[in-house]
């Protein structure tokens, strides 16, 4: 006879988990009592947000499902943000949390939330446990569901009792989906339709998306790039998935994209999409996104297609189904010579942000430590204009290099998503970039950070501003920059120390000097080097802004390279 | 007006993610009929739905895990402005009862 909890922890074993992050409390106390040797490493963090986001860090770094638990009530709730944000960015999550006995159930007993409810509209697939015997099924088909096709959250929520009670167990248990007739997937006729269409004279350009990562289809995916040889570009979490030293790529596209990617966007007859689901930071206007454009969109889930415009040729299925075919059947064909529109749209005197933007000290300081970063590491990035501008300046063929809450914009985000990672990938350098709002939303997991004794590196753009929110105010709302001052932060240096983590200061004016001094690289590359964690503290210009920029309702080709002269 | 016919298996919060795919568009829901079908479930939804909604919410729909199938047709508009049917009533009696 096993416990429930017992039933729970051997189901996660079978499905490779040996990692979880979380935080105990009252319903799931006998989950917590059975962890000791159960094979199941648990991460205690100091918030539910921060195990969650760790657990999504985990699971982007590796894209094996990573696994969040939490109380009932407040833990369940806490963790709301973090599911809203894995199904936002198609991130592999189990949260399971415990619930109030199954008789208190419905009496808003103390702590008791209906989690299933709360998170119905978030989830791809969620379970209120009602008996024992139905756990190992449960967690089977919970974990099929958070890795297969479009990955996304699951919720498993499971009464006190439930993991009390005692029961015989036969082992875990594999879940078989039902099959559906008809189940959309691509047969092999669209790569005729898109290579006729290649036939034709035509501007061509390659879009991609974090869709095109999660298949696993990269190397596939970079030879056809490499015949297509158009011009290409990818959303925030594209990138890496293109060489960046390639010759048609042209950095991220959209509203902070590059003048390059966005105009070769808008002048394009024909967009071929590679798993990115075309959300309003990518198109701008919708009705106004690339307007002369047929478009042809690799999808392996259908309820992303036509969500802004519609599209002519839609290819449902894994990308790494659909991609390995449309190559090698392209490969059997001449295609064009599309020199011409490509000498256009990767010209010099578009593919490159304003020199007033590169001279930006912000600016400098990430290339400064991009540049100076080991091979293979990982960048997270908070929200918000550092975001941008890291993910601007991201410059790695690494396709999970860079790590951010790109769909929900969860600030807060990457310091407990820094801890994941950095436990998925105890050899690699995890840089975690962070404005110095965002960083005080989940400051609390220095303490996790300290306690493992991750070597993070902590990077903290401090403009003393919610940066991006004052931007928008200064462009768009007159300067009233209502709400958005920090300028009574703590002292960052002393939280870190407070916290037992090195920390230190920059001022900006170090890197006015190009190329910077031997003893600022030398502080960097230390910091980058150093066997511990450590936090950085750069100080950025109050009002140093983000450009390229697309106001919000504007097209694409309407970017603002620089801000107009104050009047 | 169109009626969608959605077939699915009858598990935890299908349905409620099936209505949650209209409301949370802000659609009204004027007529919403689940029944059991043979071994399976189904409901009838009649919305007002433009074209990229209609398009949307069936891919939606397809894409929850225990749906089975979706269906769509247009309706006769008095089949779905009457009172929501009492316990009992099919809505092929209702809309029996509208055409004639």
């Amino acid at each position: 006879m096993l416990k429930g909890a017992d039933i729970v922890l051997q189901c996660l074993r079978a499905e490779g988990v040996d990692l979880v992050f979380g935080y105990p409390g009252g319903a799931i106390m006998p989950l917590y009592d059975a962890l000791d040797g159960s094979g199941v490493r648990h991460i205690l963090t100091r918030h539910e947000q921060g195990a969650v986001f760790a657990a999504e860090g985990y699971a982007r770094v590796t894209g094996k499902v990573g696994v969040a638990m939490a109380t009932s009530g407040p833990g369940a709730t806490n963790l709301v943000t973090g599911i809203a944000d894995a199904k936002m960015d198609s991130v592999p999550l189990v949260c399971i949390t415990g619930q109030v006995r199954s008789a208190m159930i419905g009496t808003d007993a103390f702590q008791e939330t209906d989690v299933f409810g709360v998170t119905l509209s978030l989830t791809k697939w969620s379970r209120l446990v009602r008996s024992i015997d139905e756990i190992p099924d449960v967690i089977a088909e919970g974990f099929y569901w958070a890795r297969s096709g479009r990955p996304g959250p699951v919720v498993i929520d499971i009464p006190t009792d439930m993991l009390k009670a005692k029961k015989e167990f036969s082992g875990p248990v594999k879940f078989k989906p039902h099959a559906r007739p008809a189940d959309a997937k691509a047969d092999g006729g669209f790569t005729d339709t898109i290579i006729a269409l290649l036939q034709q004279p035509s501007k061509p350009v390659a879009l991609v998306g974090a869709g095109a990562k999660l298949s696993g289809a990269i190397p596939e995916l970079r030879r056809l790039l490499d015949t297509l040889n158009i011009p290409t570009f990818a959303t925030v979490h594209g990138l890496g998935a293109v060489v960046p030293e390639a010759p048609y790529y042209l950095g991220m596209v959209g509203m902070h994209g590059t003048r390059a990617a966005n105009m070769a966007l808008h002048e394009t007859d024909l967009l071929l999409v590679f798993g990115a689901r075309l959300d309003d930071r990518v198109t701008g206007d919708p009705s106004r996104f690339a307007p002369h454009a047929k478009i042809v969109h690799f999808e392996i889930d259908p309820a992303q297609l036509d969500r802004v415009r519609p599209c002519e040729i839609p290819v449902i299925g894994d990308l790494a189904e659909t991609i390995p075919a449309f190559e090698s059947e392209l490969r059997r064909h001449k295609l064009p010579d599309f020199s011409g529109w490509r000498s256009v749209a990767c010209g010099a005197d578009r593919a490159q942000l304003d020199p007033r933007g590169l001279a930006q000290p912000t600016i400098r300081f990430l290339d400064e430590l991009f540049s100076r970063l080991p091979k293979d590491s990982v960048i997270l990035a908070d929200v918000g204009q550092h975001q941008m501008w890291a993910a601007q300046r991201f410059n790695s063929g690494s396709p999970r290099g860079f790590i951010t809450s790109g769909g929900l914009g969860a600030m807060g985000f990457a310091l407990p998503a820094a801890v994941g990672v950095q436990l998925a990938k105890p050899d690699t350098c995890v840089l975690c970039v962070s404005g110095d709002g965002g960083f005080q939303m989940n400051i609390q997991e220095l303490a996790t950070v300290h306690r493992l004794g991750l070597p993070v590196k902590m990077v903290i753009i401090d403009n003393k501003y919610l940066g991006m929110v004052r931007q928008w105010q200064q462009l768009f709302y007159e300067r009233n920059y209502a709400e958005t001052d920090l300028s009574d932060n703590p002292d960052f240096v002393d939280i870190a120390k407070a916290y037992k983590i090195p920390s230190f200061r920059m001022k900006e004016d170090v890197m006015r000097e190009f190329p910077v001094s031997q003893e600022t690289g030398d502080q960097i590359d230390r910091f980058l080097r150093s066997p511990d964690p450590e936090l950085l503290v750069f100080d950025c210009a109050p009002e140093a802004n983000v450009f390229p920029m697309v106001p919000a309702g504007a097209a694409l080709s309407e970017m603002l390279l620089e801000e107009e002269p104050t009047q | 007006m169109q009626s969608f016919h959605i077939r699915y298996r009858n598990t935890q919060g299908t349905l409620m993610r099936i209505l949650n795919a209209a409301s949370r568009r802000g659609l009204d829901l004027p007529y919403v009929q689940a029944e059991q079908r043979e071994s399976d479930h189904q409901v009838v939804l009649v919305l007002d739905v433009n074209a990229k909604q209609f398009g949307q919410l069936h891919r939606e729909w397809y894409g929850i895990a225990d749906v089975i199938h979706v269906g769509a047709g247009s309706v006769h508009s008095d089949a779905w402005t009457g009172h929501h049917p009492p316990s009992g009533v099919t809505i092929e009696q209702q809309r029996a009862a509208a055409r004639a």
